[in-house]
């Protein structure tokens, strides 16, 4: 028996030993580990999808900025008033490339869809407000209805992004919160035009950091820094 | 003593003043900072104007402090942007954020600050010029030639790593030439054009902008020469396919021509005009309604506007010898959802338009004259009908089916107006049409008009019946109301002799005697009926008997035994034609014994049966 054991154990050693060094060596994780290159095309379809709406919001909201101040605001400082004004400035996010080539890709892309979620709730307010607004501006009311839709769609698109990439991500739900509603309903209507202001400085602000931020993660995984 | 001292302080302030104005020497002006520009967002640069220089040399400084912090710093470079500029290195850029910055301009007389500045680094992106824009002929062999232009990105713009994303537009024109071609390139540094002029000497240039931003300056024009022997094989292609073409439209042209009319009558078949005897389509154009009228028989027709409330569907109730009752499926209504009953009383129902006095009464001679077949069963019928019925087809079609009971296929004459609406269908009938052929007309058709319309809208809700009934009862009322000074127009034409098989007659009271009998004058033929069956008078109180007939065709009615049906009658005179109608309708009815008190709604006066009763009955 001895000698029928032992060459068994034996091999089994020795192939656990070889599994050791072999995982060992395995490369960094793949941008697919669900392997396969049928999985890589789509992952840069995703984020040719992603960056094609990150763009596209970012219009969108910088049309709707220019149209409230040339129609409510222009020329009156309520610049001044944006300091400091934005929700989602508690967040990390890079302020220059250098800061964000230091960014694990993980921690964008995490950081990218806490800023998507925070958006959720102003944007849906932003549309309920502006549409209950007696005289409510097409063009402005519109651009919100297309903003909130599309940034629905770049978040679910994230999301699958983030299951592709980084499977093993926790469903992390932390968000900066806003609560600006009341102060868009306010009597006082330069407090009301100012919140109004604020909000939609703030959403040309973090539209453009996303724009931004999905086509530097996209050269950076796609590409391999070699857009 | 205060007057000196007060006086003393001024004139030495104007001294003081004078002495500086004679050197020329202010403090500064407000200098202002005008544009602030990055062109990679990595860095950026402030340009200030100054103000007024006072005669002195003015030192200016500008500051500044971010959004989120408290501590004001002062520009870092004054120099690499030129004079009156502050450049912002790498480490003092970020993105994203709010700079307030003010210049301050100093001399030894004071100093002045220029307003805030709020600018944020995101919204002032705009790079410069692509560089090295080179342009060349290409000429494979067994392609065509295209001219070739490649460029390459500005200096300093990270675009490997993304941060930073250029979008080109290149344009191109003869030297001579004042327009530009403009295209744009997006994200490719290269660029083919393919429909050049040979021989010419032509500009190019090339500009580039960030994703979001603003335009670089074009960049300098690289000059090219296009080779004379610059073959545009597009030419040969295109002058033949205008050869072929030209031949083919000629053959068309010829073919054509030979059997031109032919042709046309084949793809464009001559539209039927109406085909209403004595209908005259000049008179209409001219607006003369009278004539128009007169010359098919009508007159002083109200036009009434709505034409879908003629979605009814009529019962009809026939004379005829066999004095059966079909029932009948009317399939151009199946909203209606109703199975109108077929009855074949004398006279009281409207036989839709056939019967109608006044425009087609010479058309509607062959169903005239068998009216037993005519009212067969509908399903029988319906061929018929187009035949007999055509002129009424091409007519109602021509109302542009706004009265959909009317066309269809003849159906419309052989469509069974319910019990209660035949006095109205065909007065309806009559006003539609003859509307269609008039137009707006004078006063006294807008009360028929009116009475028309809410009749029509009436029918319309035929959905429910006793609210159908109700109101239609009602309409009734207030059509013949109305109608009743309207009465010339509505022309005798059959004054059949009493008890002819001809249905569809309306009666006009012509007076009410003392002891509460009906005189009546038919309006078409008489009704002449057999004595009516006296009912079970629930609210009845519209049935009368006929007591006799005067001369003149008029009817000589006695009311029933019951008391109310006196009163009835005489309340209103004008419930009449429809009573009797229903009376002579109800006759007919005598297989039925029990006529269930529901089929019978009474409203206003007069009692209607419900047809769908009957149809119960039957089965």
């Amino acid at each position: 028996m001895n000698i029928k054991g032992s060459p068994w154990k034996g091999f089994l050693l020795l192939l656990l030993v070889s599994n050791l060094l072999l995982c060992q060596n395995v490369a960094p994780l793949p941008v697919c580990p669900g392997g396969a290159a049928r999985c890589q095309v789509t992952l840069r379809d995703l984020f040719d999808r992603a960056v094609v709406l990150s763009h596209y919001i970012h219009n969108l909201s910088s049309e709707m900025f220019s149209e409230f101040d040339k129609r409510y605001t222009h020329g009156r400082g309520f610049i001044t008033r944006t300091i400091n004004s934005c929700h989602t400035s508690s967040l990390p996010t890079p302020e220059d490339k250098e800061q964000a080539q230091q960014i694990n890709q993980k921690d964008f892309l995490s950081l990218i869809v806490s800023i998507l979620r925070s958006w959720n709730e102003p944007l849906y307010h932003l549309v309920t407000e502006v549409r209950g607004m007696q005289e409510a501006p097409e063009a402005i009311l519109s651009k919100a209805v297309e903003i909130e839709e599309q940034t629905k769609r770049l978040l679910e698109g994230m999301e699958l992004i983030v299951s592709q990439v980084h499977p093993e991500t926790k469903e992390n739900e932390i968000y900066p919160v806003w609560s600006g509603l009341p102060s868009l309903q306010m009597a006082d209507e330069e407090s009301r035009l100012s919140a109004y202001y604020n909000l939609l400085h703030c959403l040309r602000r973090d539209s453009h950091k996303i724009d931004n931020y999905l086509k530097l993660l996209k050269c950076r995984i796609i590409h391999n820094n070699n857009c | 003593m205060k007057e000196n001292v007060l006086s003393a302080t001024v004139f030495t302030l104007l001294l003081f003043l004078n002495t500086c104005l004679l050197n020329g020497q202010l403090p500064p002006g407000k200098p202002e900072i005008f544009k602030c520009r990055s062109p990679n967002k990595e860095t950026f640069t402030c340009w200030w104007r100054p103000g007024t220089d006072g005669g002195l040399p003015t030192n200016y400084s500008l500051t500044y402090h971010r959004e989120g912090e408290t501590l004001m710093h002062e520009c870092p470079d004054y120099i690499t942007g030129g004079p009156n500029s502050c450049h912002f290195g790498k480490q003092y850029t970020s993105m994203w954020r709010t700079y307030i910055m003010m210049v301050n301009a100093t001399n030894q007389m004071g100093s002045s600050f220029s307003d805030e500045l709020y600018v944020d680094v995101t919204y002032i992106v705009q790079p410069d010029p692509p560089l090295e824009l080179t342009v060349e002929v290409k000429q494979p062999e067994d392609r065509k030639p295209y001219l070739w232009m490649k460029w390459s990105p500005p200096t300093l713009i990270d675009l490997k790593t993304g941060w930073f994303t250029l979008l080109y537009e290149i344009r191109l024109k003869p030297e001579k030439a004042a327009e530009w071609e403009t295209h744009f390139a997006g994200q490719q540094t290269e660029f083919k054009i393919l429909s050049l002029h040979p021989g010419q000497k032509y500009l190019v240039q090339v500009r580039c902008k960030p994703d979001h931003g603003y335009w670089s300056a074009w960049s300098p024009a690289t000059f090219i020469q296009i080779p004379s022997d610059f073959i545009m094989n597009d030419t040969t292609v295109w002058i033949s396919v205008a050869v072929l073409s030209a031949v083919i439209c000629l053959i068309i042209v010829w073919a054509v021509a030979l059997k031109g009319y032919s042709m046309v009558t084949c793809i464009f078949p001559p539209v039927p005009g109406p085909k209403i005897k004595g209908f005259d389509a000049h008179l209409l154009e001219k607006g003369k309604s009278e004539e128009l009228l007169s010359a098919l028989g009508c007159q002083d027709f109200p036009p009434t506007s709505d034409y879908e409330d003629l979605l009814v569907e009529y019962l009809e109730v026939d004379d005829s010898e066999d004095q059966h009752l079909m029932s009948v499926h009317s399939k151009e209504h199946p909203s209606q959802g109703m199975k109108p009953t077929y009855l074949d009383p004398d006279t009281d129902s409207g036989r839709g338009s056939c019967d109608s006095p006044s425009l087609l009464s010479e058309k509607c001679e062959e169903p005239q004259a068998n009216p037993s077949t005519f009212y067969d069963p509908e399903v029988i019928e319906k061929p018929e009908n187009p035949e007999t019925s055509h002129t009424w087809d091409s007519q109602c079609i021509s109302m542009e089916g706004k009265i959909p009971y009317f066309h269809a296929g003849g159906s419309k004459c052989s469509t069974w107006p319910l019990i209660q609406h035949n006095p109205r269908s065909s007065y309806h009938s009559i006003t539609d049409v003859c509307e269609v052929a008039v137009g707006p007309a004078d006063a006294p058709a807008t009360l028929l008009d009116e009475a028309g319309k809410d009749a029509l809208k009436s029918s319309q809700t035929i959905k429910s019946r006793e609210e159908g009934k109700a109101t239609q009862q009602r309409e009734v009322e207030s059509f013949h109301s109305k109608t009743d000074q309207d009465t010339p127009w509505l022309l005798p034409q059959e004054k059949t002799p009493f008890g002819s098989a001809k249905p569809l007659d309306y009666v006009e009271i012509h007076k009410v005697n003392k002891d509460g009998a009906l005189s009546l004058l038919p309006k078409q033929r008489e009704n002449s009926r057999q004595p009516e069956k006296p009912r079970a008078p629930e609210n009845s109180k519209e049935y009368a008997k006929v007591s006799g007939v005067m001369d003149n065709n008029i009817l000589v009615l006695v009311p029933d035994l019951h008391a109310k049906n006196v009163a009835c009658f005489e309340e209103s005179a004008k419930e009449a034609p429809p009573s009797l109608e229903q009376n002579q309708a109800e006759k007919d009815l005598a297989n039925f014994t029990a006529t269930p008190s529901k089929c019978r709604i009474q409203l206003g006066g007069l009692d209607y049966l419900d047809p769908a009763c009957f149809t119960h009955s039957f089965h």
